[in-house]
């Protein structure tokens, strides 16, 4: 298997999307059956590929990059097509294709309006690549290419096939289609924040060296870390943290999410809420912290600070919600802000806490918001003062809805237990030399959201799921899940289920990477 | 088997070295104890439907699994003492590593066979009193996810797993309680039991961290032998972390401020009552303080002092009190659950571990039989509510007499359960010299007693005032009862002071970490007393209640001016929370963020965005000559349609144009100047 | 003494001469409707240049030095020269259809072209003063005529109009500050002036000499506050006309403004450096907040252009601060930002003639759900603007990378803000862009759109060809930036660096 492991198996997990995406384009309109095939067939041998990955993944060195490959790219600024995966990036790479096979499955008789499944399909397929790739680069340029990549599809899926109602701008008199203002929204935000992520990585480049010696790997700055310091090095964090920060979305940067989730069609909104958000956080670990590891230090409690914010915050304005795909997306909001408090506490802890965290947010609130777009799309309304009684109606649905919010509100035993639980124990002790009275009473305000949680998510299943159905429903027909429905949600129910049981499955990769990356960074 | 060498120490310093069994195979497989309820939840909600009994017949299978080997585990340990600890490394975080395990000792082995004989006995009383149910299916799955989860937190080796358990109890709880989620006050109850839980677990949860880092690991036994070794560092550490797990068991076991929930929790059919919210789920508090009993004893004694016995005695008296004024059957038995609940913290304040659990054991027999009971009546009057019973005696005799034999238990009449095990708290207080807490505690047997014969005599003697013709209930409910009520009468016989005290011993086999008092023989006054204020109590009933003459002047005949609208109003407690607390956050708060999100971050978004557009319709306006053009070639055309075409060939501001050139070179002059 | 000539050096001027006089000559002898000859001799004869160019680059004699020093073919020329001959062949391409479909007399059309692409192929060599004006006059001159061609229409009058008063001052600014130069130095050659000129960065009149040939440039690559021509011309001229304005004539521009900043005034940058700063910030601001408010898409398209400049002047702002390498870097930086930009540039013009072909307006809202009918279009749309506004994979993000780059290595506060600058622009210039994208794709077809035929006639073939050429160059570019990278490294030679 040599082929394999010397890059072009990841290659092949990075680019096999794209070249689906081509053929799709290259499918005649007319032909569905054939669009529907090459998708699944593409997706599918991704993620066969990715489960071999990690089959063959050596966790025992969990903490070195695998199956990497190191080719020149760009040489005039010394960019290389670096790429790899250790314990780290393992994890989110293996979600993403997983999760991204189930969109596609999904979608097949969840067509969103106007019917295109030609160019949907293609750009859930670009967005594969975006989202694998920005996993696996180890070259901060490649990094931002891929990470650029995620925001053309996505603005396409939510600008075409998003919510048409007219929304009304707050504040201003002027009305506009919701999924105009989202997506426009969404890719400002995003491009304003990676626009000066990439400034910070020029000047990293720029002080990584004498002229010709100049680099862009992410390894390679790695040991140059203790060259980036002072003013330069806070300025350099600061740019890295608008890009990431943006991706999260931390607060107060978070406010395209709210849009961008509720106008998306339901399948953007889980490829956003399951793997784009992850992103940001992963930027941060990945490059953010080994690089500029004093900077992050004392970034540190202010990343804490508002991460906490992000929390409670996002839980009561979920409480404030009546379109229930909008209290989804706000809980994101909350539940980010339990990586960012993991990540902020700088402890090896921490850091599991945020991966761990970040796969739990993916399964979950992917199906949390497959959930919402199949009911919205039998119901015709997401408020949820209309919906109610929907255990009586759709017993199966209301069932994985009711599972999937206990998950959610990190019900111990079920996948999200584990990151807000490891968040606050590596808040309580944060890295040495950190504040340890801030963190604490971040911790504590933390725990509090957690109540808040719990709050807002059995509030929504009160409203959604039980009491008597709204008259207006009477004598009509709703069908309760789907076949394709099923086969999009149980991986994930399992996923949760055996996460939650066995969080080796996350852990066991990313332990030995994430402490050997405290260690690196931040010394024994 | 990895024991841990906490005893050997232990056993060194205390003096009696004390040889523990393994517990063999059956400690080895005790682990099938936790599975089997787990896995019966599953094949319930997959295949249940199918089955004739929808499911019933599964959990009540598992159940006598888990009941037949709890009392194989209970035997083993009563005849050998088994110390036995297993646990199986499922992920290291950092230097922290998560276990499943299981824990086969003393303290965990009476609660299998609690647990299991209860589960047991309660289920197969289900089968008859949910038979037709909208939901039996669910709830018998629930309640195996219940019993599940119960005998998780039981087994646990260490704190995470005790919480994941715990929080299992709450949800399973929730879900029991909102089973007629129809109804929305239901669904609200199960809210309120699940919120108030999570704001205790908050301590809970912070309480194992602080035990966790400095011992570097959340096993139980790792984190006593650390802390009860080493004193001075750890007394902190120790006083913290017990403080904190205090406030999760306060959740749980309804203490006072956060006893609020269990009296809504009787929204639930009351099997669930009976299991969860009487015998088995609101012990798991006391339950928590037994299991790490050493910390509190050795680190923390002012905590128990100070916090537990307070808190303990407290309770035991307000919720005393609100159960007199109840009408509802089952509120009347929640409150007395809470008080007695009181009961077992207090002893466990008073440093009398063996009392605690004691009463915990006895409790929860006669406490799953008075629900049944009432759930009987109810089953047969269709309402809570004793003003529309009475009477029933004649036409539910099994009820009736294990009822009465319930309630004699609990009001701790000789030779009852509930004789021993609350004079031996009774008698703790005494020893100890807690004289207030000891007379509160006298205070409250008579309240007990009271409350109870106020309701045999409302429920079962004078006249029916509700409608229809009440009858017996089936078999498969009476049967259980009979059995409790056998268990209400001898349950007590197992620690006699000074005659029999194996209870002592069984509960024991961890106990030697710490010194306990045992008295040789009765405390004759506190005895006395107890007794006799029960037996007041019970003539007080009698004299208010029985045939109910006038009932409505008798009632008043006790309205206390100022105490009566305080009971009433449950002393505002709930008044409180939902006005000072609930709804302010869910209301005004939650609206404002929603407000200052969309009308302050959007609005600097969005006023950035506008901004931007302005900004650019000015620069648009004097940047871009186009407009200027226009306006001239419009008025060209309209002062004369024909010449305007030649006119238009000399305006297009050439001039102006060549003007701002020159100004261009000029500003670069000056710019250059500036910069250089 | 006769000068020495290197006949191959020459080749692709004379290639492109000769076809100009040809053409005039076919056009003279051929009866109408024969015309169409005009246009295939015109594009072969472009295509034919090329063919020197390559053996140029093959051939290991080097550069190749004539007439005195004025007149060089290095590297630098030689992809600067590619450049100019592709883009002249993609504006060709674009014209063939779109001057068939006007009414408009032919030949003068593709002569004057031509003329002008040879304007730009000698500017590459031009290496004194002289040669430099001469080239860049024969750039501008055949434009004069040819922003005015559709001569019925008013407004195409006018652009010709300005563009010539204009231009004319220009030059004579231009002229006026190389007189100044020459009467300072006594040089004409680049070469020369550098040596002469070493010591001169001090001297007023020096300044004032070099500011006014900067003012002069400016005017021709449309920077703020030279640029009042460019939105009026180039909404009036035929648009493959102004194509070839916005990507051609102002290339030539920017190619002036390399040899003769970097080559001619090196020891100068503190002077012209801060000046291109502010020009690259005008620019960039003021044209990026112009542009959110057009609503024709030409008209878009020449504010765009005039943002681009202002990316594109970046660099040189950063050569001014730094080092040799730097000046290098800042050198390639430029030249990696001009050949994608005229790639990306020429294809959006080519899909505005397209989608104006097929949505009968030039106006942005007419173009509503273009993508719904024609999605080939729409996608090469989508394509060629977003690669304007640079988002990655395509190959508008490598040019802001390198121009956001070489800003940064300059290392000084003054580059890093002007960094800032770009970057906030990056952002408001996505706006206008997604705002064409979002108008073709999500938007609904308007009422007044074409019937079903014209919606749906396919694109001349020729046109098609210029599509899919850019669109291929955009995207592979994008994916390989080094097939870009490697010429403009090949351009360092000349900055020295």
């Amino acid at each position: 298997m040599g082929w394999f492991d010397n890059g072009w198996g990841l290659s092949l997990i990075v680019f096999l999307p794209l070249v689906g995406a081509v053929a799709v384009l290259f499918t005649p309109k007319k032909n569905e059956a054939a669009i529907k095939a090459i998708s699944l067939g593409f997706t599918a041998v991704t993620l066969v590929l990715a489960a071999f990955l990690a089959f063959r993944f050596d966790f025992g060195n969990s903490d070195e990059f695998q199956f990497g490959t190191d080719l020149t790219w760009i040489e005039s600024i010394n960019s290389s097509f670096h790429i790899g995966v250790d314990g780290i990036s393992l994890p989110l790479l293996v979600l993403s294709a997983f999760v991204t096979i189930l969109a596609v499955i999904y979608s097949f008789n969840h067509w969103p309006e106007p019917h295109n499944p030609k160019g949907f399909m293609a750009l859930t397929l670009v967005l594969a690549t975006g989202m694998n790739g920005t996993f696996v680069a180890l070259d901060l340029v490649l990094f931002f290419v891929f990470f650029e990549l995620v925001l053309l599809p996505m603005y396409f899926m939510i600008g075409i096939w998003g919510d048409k109602a007219i929304m009304k701008i707050p504040g201003f008199n002027r009305e506009v289609e919701t999924r105009l203002y989202a997506s426009i929204k969404f890719f400002l935000f995003t491009l304003f924040g990676s626009a000066f992520m990439l400034l910070g990585f020029l000047a990293l480049y720029f002080k990584s060296g004498e002229p010709g010696a100049r680099t862009f790997d992410i390894p390679g700055l790695i040991e140059l870390a203790p060259n980036f310091t002072g003013t330069f090095a806070f300025l350099v964090f600061g740019a890295l943290f608008l890009g990431f920060a943006v991706k999260v979305p931390m607060w107060p940067l978070h406010t395209w999410l709210p849009d961008a989730h509720t106008a998306a069609p339901t399948v953007g909104s889980v490829l956003l809420a399951a793997i784009l958000l992850k992103l940001g956080a992963y930027g941060f670990i990945r490059i953010s912290i080994p690089i500029l590891p004093e900077m992050a230090k004392q970034w540190a409690p202010a990343i804490a600070i508002l991460a906490v914010i992000g929390i409670i915050y996002g839980s009561l304005a979920c409480l404030a919600q009546t379109d229930m795909k909008r209290l989804i997306a706000f809980s994101s909001v909350g539940h980010m802000g339990f990586v960012m408090l993991g990540i902020a506490s700088m402890t090896p802890v921490g850091m599991n806490a945020a991966i761990i965290g970040m796969v739990a947010h993916g399964v979950i609130t992917g199906l949390l918001f497959f959930l919402a777009g199949s009911m919205s799309h039998r119901y015709h309304t997401r408020d949820m003062a209309r919906l109610g009684g929907n255990m009586k109606v759709m017993p199966i649905m209301g069932g994985i809805l009711g599972f999937t919010a206990m998950a959610s509100l990190g019900l111990p035993g079920l996948a999200g237990f584990w990151g807000e639980f490891m968040a606050l124990f590596g808040a309580y002790s944060p890295l040495a030399g950190l504040d340890t009275t801030l963190f604490r009473t971040a911790m504590v305000l933390g725990a509090i959201g957690t109540v808040l949680t719990a709050g807002y998510m059995l509030w929504m299943l009160q409203k959604v799921n039980l009491g008597e159905p709204s008259a207006e429903w009477e004598g009509q027909h709703f069908h309760d899940v789907d076949a394709y429905e099923l086969a999009a949600w149980v991986p994930l129910v399992v996923a949760i289920v055996a996460i939650g049981i066995f969080p080796r499955l996350v852990l066991g990769a990313t332990n030995d990477a994430v402490v050997s990356l405290v260690t690196k960074a931040f010394g024994g | 088997m990895n024991l841990p060498t906490t005893f050997a120490i232990a056993a060194e310093e205390t003096g009696h070295a004390v040889e523990y069994g393994d517990g063999g195979w059956a400690a080895e497989w005790a682990w099938l104890l936790v599975i089997v309820p787990f896995l019966a939840f599953l094949a319930i909600v997959f295949f249940g439907k199918r089955l004739p009994r929808q499911g019933g017949e599964i959990a009540v299978g598992a159940m006598a699994f888990v009941a037949l080997y709890g009392a194989v585990l209970f035997i083993l340990n009563a005849t050998q003492g088994v110390v036995f600890e297993h646990s199986v490394e499922v992920a290291r975080i950092g230097s922290f590593s998560i276990e499943w395990g299981w824990v086969v000792d003393g303290l965990s082995s009476m609660m299998y066979l609690v647990v299991g004989l209860l589960s047991f006995l309660i289920f197969t009383y289900a089968l008859g009193y949910m038979k037709g149910d909208v939901r039996v299916t669910w709830f018998f799955a629930a309640f195996s996810l219940f019993a599940g989860s119960m005998l998780l937190l039981v087994s646990a080796p260490n704190l995470i797993q005790l919480i994941v358990g715990w929080e299992g109890v709450g949800l399973s709880s929730y879900l029991l309680i909102a089973h007629y989620w129809e109804k929305k006050e239901n669904s609200s109850a199960g809210m309120k039991a699940f919120y108030v839980n999570k704001v205790a677990d908050i301590g809970l949860v912070i309480g194992a961290f602080v035990l966790a880092i400095p011992v570097g690991s959340f096993r139980i036994s790792d984190i006593l032998e650390a802390v009860v070794g080493d004193s001075e560092a750890m007394q902190t550490v120790a006083i913290a972390g017990a403080v904190l797990l205090f406030i999760g068991a306060m959740g749980k076991s309804a203490q006072f401020p956060f006893h609020v929930w269990l009296p809504d929790a009787m929204a639930g059919p009351t099997p669930v009552s009976a299991l969860m919210h009487a015998a088995t789920m609101v012990t798991a508090g006391v339950y928590l303080l037994g299991r790490m009993y050493p910390l509190y004893a050795v680190m923390a004694p002012d905590v128990l002092r100070v916090l537990v016995l307070t808190i303990g005695a407290i309770t035991l008296i307000i919720a005393g009190l609100l159960a007199l004024v109840q009408d509802d059957i089952k509120k009347v038995l929640a409150y007395s659950t809470v008080s007695q609940l009181g009961y077992m913290v207090a002893a466990m304040g008073a440093g009398a571990y063996t009392a605690g659990l004691f009463h915990l054991w006895t409790h929860a027999f006669f406490k799953g039989l008075l629900f049944l009971g009432a759930g009987s009546v109810i089953h047969s009057v269709h309402s809570n509510n004793m003003s529309d019973m009475g009477g029933l005696r004649k036409s539910m005799p099994v009820t009736f007499g294990t009822f009465v034999a319930g309630t004699v238990a609990l009001a701790g009449i000789f030779p009852f359960a509930g004789f021993f095990s609350k004079d031996e708290v009774l008698a703790s207080f005494n020893y100890e010299g807690y004289t207030v807490v000891l007379a509160i505690g006298i205070i409250g047997a008579f309240v007990t007693a009271f409350y109870m014969a106020r309701t045999v005599f409302l429920t079962f003697y004078g006249t029916h005032k509700g409608h229809g013709h009440p009858h017996e209930s089936p078999r498969v409910m009476t049967v259980p009862m009979v059995v409790l009520a056998g268990l209400a009468v001898v349950g007590g016989w197992v620690n006699i002071p000074g005659l029999y005290t194996g209870f002592t011993q069984w509960v024991g086999t961890r106990a030697h970490l710490f010194e306990e008092h045992h008295g040789e023989s009765f405390d004759w006054p506190v005895l006395a007393l107890g007794l006799s204020a029960a037996l007041l109590g019970i003539a007080g009933g009698y004299l208010l209640y029985f045939r109910d003459k006038e009932t409505q002047q008798a009632r008043d005949s006790f309205r206390i001016p100022l105490l009566w609208p305080l009971l009433e109003h449950k002393y505002y407690l709930d008044d409180l929370y939902l006005g000072g607390i609930v709804n302010p956050i869910k209301g005004p708060l939650a609206r404002f963020v929603d407000w200052t999100n969309s009308y302050i971050l959007d609005g600097i978004v969005n006023g950035a965005g506008f901004l931007a557009r302005a900004v650019a319709g000015v620069v648009y306006g004097w940047f871009d000559q186009r407009g200027i053009d226009l306006a001239f070639n419009g008025i060209a055309f309209t002062t004369d349609g024909a010449g305007g075409k030649t006119r238009l060939l000399q305006t297009g501001k050439v001039q102006q144009y060549a003007g701002a050139t020159v100004v261009g070179v000029t500003l670069l002059v000056i710019g250059f100047v500036i910069l250089r | 003494m006769t000068p020495d000539i290197d006949y191959l050096a020459l080749a692709p001027e004379i290639t492109l001469a000769i076809t100009a006089v040809v053409v005039l000559l076919l056009d003279l002898f051929l009866p109408r409707s024969q015309k169409y000859w005009t246009a295939i001799v015109a594009v072969l004869g472009v295509s034919f240049a090329a063919l020197p160019l390559i053996a140029l680059a093959v051939s290991d004699v080097g550069d190749r030095t004539m007439l005195g020093g004025s007149f060089v073919v290095d590297d630098f020329a030689l992809v600067l020269k590619g450049l100019f001959v592709v883009a002249g062949y993609l504006v060709l391409l674009m014209s063939v259809s779109y001057i068939e479909s006007d009414r408009y007399y032919q030949g003068e059309y593709y002569f004057l072209m031509l003329m002008s692409i040879l304007g730009t192929v000698v500017l590459a060599s031009s290496r004194d003063l002289i040669t430099l004006f001469i080239a860049i006059e024969l750039v501008s001159q055949p434009m004069y005529l040819l922003a005015g061609w559709r001569k019925g229409d008013l407004r195409s009058n006018e652009a010709s109009l300005k563009y010539y008063l204009l231009g004319v001052l220009a030059s004579a600014l231009m002229l006026y500050g190389m007189s100044f130069i020459y009467g300072l130095t006594g040089e004409l050659t680049f070469a020369g002036i550098a040596r002469a000129g070493a010591g001169m960065a001090d001297d007023p009149a020096f300044i004032m000499a070099l500011l006014f040939m900067i003012a002069g440039f400016g005017f021709k690559v449309s920077a703020v506050p030279f640029h009042f021509w460019a939105p009026d011309t180039y909404e009036g001229a035929p648009t493959p006309v102004t194509a070839y304005l916005s990507v051609s004539s102002k290339a030539a521009g920017f190619v002036a403004l390399l040899v003769v900043l970097y080559s001619a005034f090196p020891d100068a940058a503190g002077v012209w450096g801060p000046a291109i700063w502010i020009l690259a910030a005008l620019s960039m601001t003021l044209a990026n907040l112009t542009a959110l408010r057009q609503t024709n898409i030409v008209r878009l398209l020449a504010f765009s252009s005039i943002a681009q400049a202002g990316f594109m002047l970046v660099p040189f702002a950063a050569a001014a601060t730094t080092d040799a390498v730097g000046l290098g870097d800042a050198f390639a930086a430029s030249v990696t930002y001009i050949v994608i930009y005229a790639f990306m540039n020429l294809g959006a013009f080519a899909v505005v003639i397209a989608g104006a072909r097929k949505t009968g307006t030039g106006e942005i809202e007419g173009w509503g759900g273009l993508g719904s009918y024609a999605p080939g279009i729409g996608l090469l749309a989508a394509a060629f603007f977003f690669s304007l506004a640079g988002i990655p994979p395509l190959a508008g993000w490598i040019a802001k990378l390198v121009m956001f780059s070489a800003a940064m290595g300059a290392g000084s506060a003054w580059m890093v803000m002007l960094a800032a600058i770009a970057a906030v622009n990056a952002v408001i210039a996505l706006f206008y862009y997604a705002k064409v994208v979002k108008t073709i794709w999500m938007d609904p077809v308007p009422a007044t759109a074409p019937d079903e035929a014209v919606r749906t006639a396919s694109v001349a073939g020729s046109l098609g060809l210029a599509l899919g050429l850019s669109a291929a160059i955009v995207v592979a570019a994008g994916f390989f930036p080094s097939l870009v990278t490697f010429f403009s490294e090949a351009t360092r030679v000349l900055a020295g660096g």
